[in-house]
């Protein structure tokens, strides 16, 4: 269990996915701070909005979310790539970005929000 | 007629004309010769008998009477007619001139014609007045014919002394050349002046002999054939033999005339003749050939010093014995016999070589030309026998004849076609190999080549005199570069270059000529082969390059200049690095040290750059190249652009991944579904087994995702399985058996036995206390030549283990969905130690 509860941005195109990564989080006791299906919506989010931690799709629509990625890394905010990819499907310069892996367990999303919490 | 009628005047002294007229005509007749009177008028008045003989006729004195002349006609003294009007009468009777001895041709009635030598005198009165006139004329025929004889004779003659074949002058008494023909002054070389009116003796060479001479003639000795010797204008001495007599008058040494007769050249010849006589004589004796004169029985009348030396015998123990005493046994039957024909006259020379035998015993080797002399009636005389001896010459000659033998051995041996011939061309040895080269045996004899036809390399014929070997032999010269396509008799064709090389003797005279064909057909065929090769390279896609082992570019062909944009004039002598992008410059040390140990490297995919900085990937193989010793010189290159290939590679991946995100995302939209489903009626037992065996799938999934579900690993498929659910796998879970890669299906399979054996072992099984371990082994086996998979699943140190009440999902799929899946056999035990399950399926 993670020892605070955390405000979580979700950036996931797919509704269905977003619904089960937003019930996960609240199962686990953290707080979902928005949910973003759209690239320019998560922009925007992520350039504005309040939230310690984002799980973000790499796929958005076909578009890879790096963008978004890049801004969260200029804002501090840590991050966790969801992805149905792999870690092969991902770019280089994101190899160090803790990654949840479509589909994915409960106790995955809680072993990837332990670590990601430690850095916050 | 009125003057005669003036005769009878008397007491008055009568006239010349009067006194002649009135005379009795008889007084005309009394006076010698011809003669004739005209009056002043012309009219002829009176005539004597030798005038009308000389005439040739009797001119009437009275009517009608004639003027100036009784003659028929008359000419000029020259042949030219003369009228009479215009004779000297005439001239006489108009102008009072008289003529003497003037000659005129008088003409006769009968036409023939007398010289008559005339003289006319006009006949005055007291006053002077011109009455009449008187000719006396005479024949003189006969003198003007002696004197035209004398003409003509005195012409001859001087014709004769000019033009005389023998030189002649006439000297004067006191020694001076007086006259000289053209054939004297020739025969010396001076013109005219400088040679007539010189002292005869200047010309001699000795001054006793034309004193000599002189004397002589003064005595009125006659000379002939008197030798001298006479110095010509050019310094030359002429030997002449002279002929001389003198000419005296009353008593008294006028001149005396000589005839000169060159005879420097019968001189010469002479002197050359008894040079050449005393030549042959001390010849005779100096010669180094033996020589000897031998009678019919072949005794030796007379032989020379070298045959004595020859034969190591003394010229008097010669003189006693005929030459086929010294003859060798073996070779004096054959000797005896051809002299026997040339005395006999049936042949006139032989020769023969022969051995004969020295007085001390020796063997020498003589070289015998033996001739005849005869005399006028044909008869044998002597023998001329020329001796030489060639012992030395012998042993040379089979000293030299063995050599050719071994270089015949050599020729014969030689695998390239080689032949000789002589100076003529004709072929005088060849060898096997050109035998079979030609496809035929030449004839000795045959010339210019041993081929049977030949062709220049465009394929028009080519005769055999002007192939190489002819050309070699006109010209005396090595004939090279040249190249020919002889043709066998069976037809087939054999390119060759031919070797022709004249042969000299010691003398360095053209002999003959030795020639070497050098097949090159396989040189064609490799030539051919390399120009296809070459052609392949020109024309490939390909960028297909060389470089040395410092590499530097060499070649470049088409291929390299579309792939890389440079062309070969920009690059070759160039460093390879041009190509290599900045970061990449340290693999060609590492592909250059790899070439220079003799390494192929085979498919090397990087990245180069273009003339126009673009980055092009590339698969290069790269192969050393050698030279004819088999040493690394450089490396080819070969250059395949792969952009296009790694594009679409990349394409794939893209495509598969998407695949996979699209899956993964429908596998996480069905948990969501299954969560809200079930989220409803609190069933989150069931809920957490569904969602682990979806993410099981998954991770499978991922496995295989990763291989380009080409297949996977089975350890890894067991790793991927087990870690979400085992919590120290490293510590439960011992896995052995060979790496051993499953096909996408097996894998799958195999991914869902463990997650339930595991999800199992985690609820009941070995995991759920703290010593409990999971042993997976497994191995391959060939069953009826098909490789299966043995594979054993084994709990122990767990607590102890009861047989499910019901069969669940879980056993169903062990037992029952796995067997059918793989096609093999499986084996579940929930043994009371621990759960135990084996699987034996083919693996393809």
């Amino acid at each position: 269990m993670t020892e605070r509860r955390l405000r979580v941005l979700v950036v996931e195109d797919e509704s269905m996915i977003a619904m089960l990564i937003e019930d996960t989080l609240c199962e686990l006791g953290h707080e979902v701070a928005a949910t973003a299906s759209r690239m320019q919506e998560a922009l925007d989010i992520a350039r504005k909005g309040q939230f310690d931690i984002a799980i973000i799709d790499v796929n958005l629509d076909g578009e890879p979310s790096y963008p978004v990625a890049d801004i969260l890394a200029e804002r501090n905010v840590p991050f966790i790539f969801a992805t149905g990819y792999g870690s092969k499907g991902l770019d280089t310069r994101y190899s160090n970005i803790p990654l949840l892996t479509k589909p994915f367990l409960d106790s995955e999303l809680e072993a990837v929000l332990v670590q990601i919490s430690k850095e916050v | 007629m009125s003057n005669v009628e003036e005769f009878p005047l008397t007491g008055r002294v009568l006239t010349e004309y009067e006194a002649l007229i009135t005379s009795a005509p008889t007084a005309l007749d009394a006076i010698p010769g011809a003669v004739y009177v005209c009056d002043h008028e012309g009219w002829l008045v009176g005539y004597n008998a030798e005038a009308a003989e000389l005439w040739g006729r009797q001119p009437s004195l009275s009517a009608p009477r004639e003027r100036f002349c009784g003659s028929q006609r008359l000419f000029l003294s020259d042949g030219s007619p003369m009228d009479h009007q215009e004779c000297p009468m005439a001239e006489a009777i108009k102008t009072g001139v008289s003529t003497r001895n003037a000659e005129v041709i008088i003409e006769r009635p009968d036409g023939s014609r007398i010289f008559a030598l005339v003289n006319i005198r006009p006949l005055r009165d007291h006053r002077g007045v011109i009455q009449g006139a008187i000719n006396c004329f005479q024949d003189i025929s006969q003198q003007k014919r002696i004197e035209a004889e004398v003409n003509c004779k005195s012409k001859d003659l001087e014709d004769f002394f000019e033009n005389s074949a023998i030189g002649l002058h006439i000297v004067s008494a006191a020694g001076i050349i007086l006259r000289a023909n053209k054939a004297e002054l020739e025969l010396l070389g001076y013109p005219a002046d400088e040679y007539v009116g010189r002292h005869i003796a200047e010309f001699h060479a000795d001054a006793p002999v034309i004193g000599d001479i002189l004397d002589r003639l003064s005595c009125g000795e006659k000379l002939d054939r008197y030798p001298a010797r006479l110095r010509a204008r050019d310094g030359s001495i002429k030997h002449v033999l002279i002929t001389s007599n003198s000419r005296f008058e009353d008593g008294k040494f006028v001149n005396t005339r000589c005839f000169t007769t060159d005879i420097t050249s019968l001189h010469e010849t002479e002197n050359a003749w008894r040079e050449t006589e005393e030549r042959l004589a001390a010849t005779y004796q100096a010669a180094t050939i033996g020589i000897a004169e031998s009678d019919a029985d072949g005794r030796l009348l007379r032989v020379n010093d070298a045959f004595c030396t020859m034969l190591g015998r003394s010229r008097e123990q010669l003189l006693n014995m005929t030459f086929l005493d010294y003859t060798h046994e073996d070779d004096r039957d054959e000797e005896a016999r051809c002299y026997a024909r040339q005395v006999s006259g049936e042949t006139d020379t032989y020769a023969i070589r022969k051995r004969a035998v020295k007085a001390d015993g020796t063997v020498i080797y003589l070289d015998v030309y033996s001739s005849t002399v005869r005399d006028r009636t044909g008869r044998f005389r002597y023998g001329v026998r020329v001796l030489l001896d060639v012992t030395e010459a012998k042993r040379m000659d089979d000293r030299r004849r063995e050599s050719e033998q071994h270089m015949r051995d050599l020729l014969e041996a030689l695998p390239a076609a080689v032949y000789t011939t002589d100076a003529e061309g004709r072929i005088t040895f060849f060898n096997k190999a050109a035998v079979e080269m030609a496809g035929r045996t030449p004839q000795i004899g045959d010339k210019w080549c041993v081929t049977w036809r030949l062709y220049r390399p465009d394929g028009t014929y080519l005769p055999h005199d002007q192939c190489p070997m002819a050309v070699t032999l006109k010209e005396d010269r090595p004939v090279r570069g040249e190249q020919a396509v002889a043709e066998r008799p069976d037809g087939t064709r054999v390119p060759f270059i031919p070797y022709p090389t004249p042969l000299h003797d010691v003398a360095g005279k053209l002999v003959g000529a030795v020639n070497m064909l050098v097949d090159i057909s396989d040189r064609e065929k490799a030539a051919e082969y390399a120009e296809r090769l070459a052609s392949i390279v020109r024309f490939s896609d390909d960028a297909i390059v060389s470089k040395d082992t410092q590499g530097i570019i060499q070649t470049w062909n088409k291929g390299a200049e579309r792939l890389f944009g440079y062309s070969a004039e920009e690059v070759i002598g160039k460093p390879i690095n041009i190509l290599i992008p900045p970061d990449r410059q340290g693999e060609e040390p590492g592909i250059l040290e790899r070439i220079r140990r003799d390494e192929h490297i085979d498919h090397y995919e990087t990245v180069r750059i273009r003339k126009d900085g673009s980055l092009i990937d590339v698969s290069l193989t790269v192969s050393p190249l050698k030279d004819a010793l088999g040493r690394v010189v450089g490396a080819s290159k070969i250059a395949r652009d792969i952009t296009e290939r790694r594009r679409s590679e990349e394409h794939r991946k893209l495509l598969v991944n998407e695949l996979n995100h699209r899956v993964k995302n429908t596998l996480a939209t069905v948990q969501s579904l299954a969560a809200q489903t079930f989220r409803g009626v609190n069933a989150s037992e069931d809920f957490g087994r569904f969602q682990s065996r979806l993410v099981a799938l998954a991770r499978a999934h991922d496995v295989l995702t990763r291989e380009s579900w080409q297949g996977a690993d089975l350890g890894e498929v067991l790793h991927a399985t087990i870690n979400p659910i085992c919590v120290e796998p490293q510590q439960r879970v011992q896995a052995s058996g060979p790496p051993l890669r499953l096909r996408p299906k097996m894998a799958l399979a195999l991914s869902m036995a463990f997650h339930e054996l595991c999800t199992n072992a985690a609820k009941y099984g070995a995991l759920t206390n703290d010593g409990g371990l999971i042993k997976v082994n497994w191995h391959v086996s060939n069953i009826e030549s098909v490789s299966h998979l043995h594979l054993q699943w084994e709990e122990i140190g767990g607590p102890s283990v009861m047989v499910p009440a019901r069969t669940g999902f879980g056993t169903r799929l062990l037992e029952r969905a796995l067997a059918r899946e793989l096609g093999g056999k499986v084996d579940l035990v929930f043994a009371p130690s621990g759960v135990r399950f084996h699987i034996e399926a083919p693996l393809t």
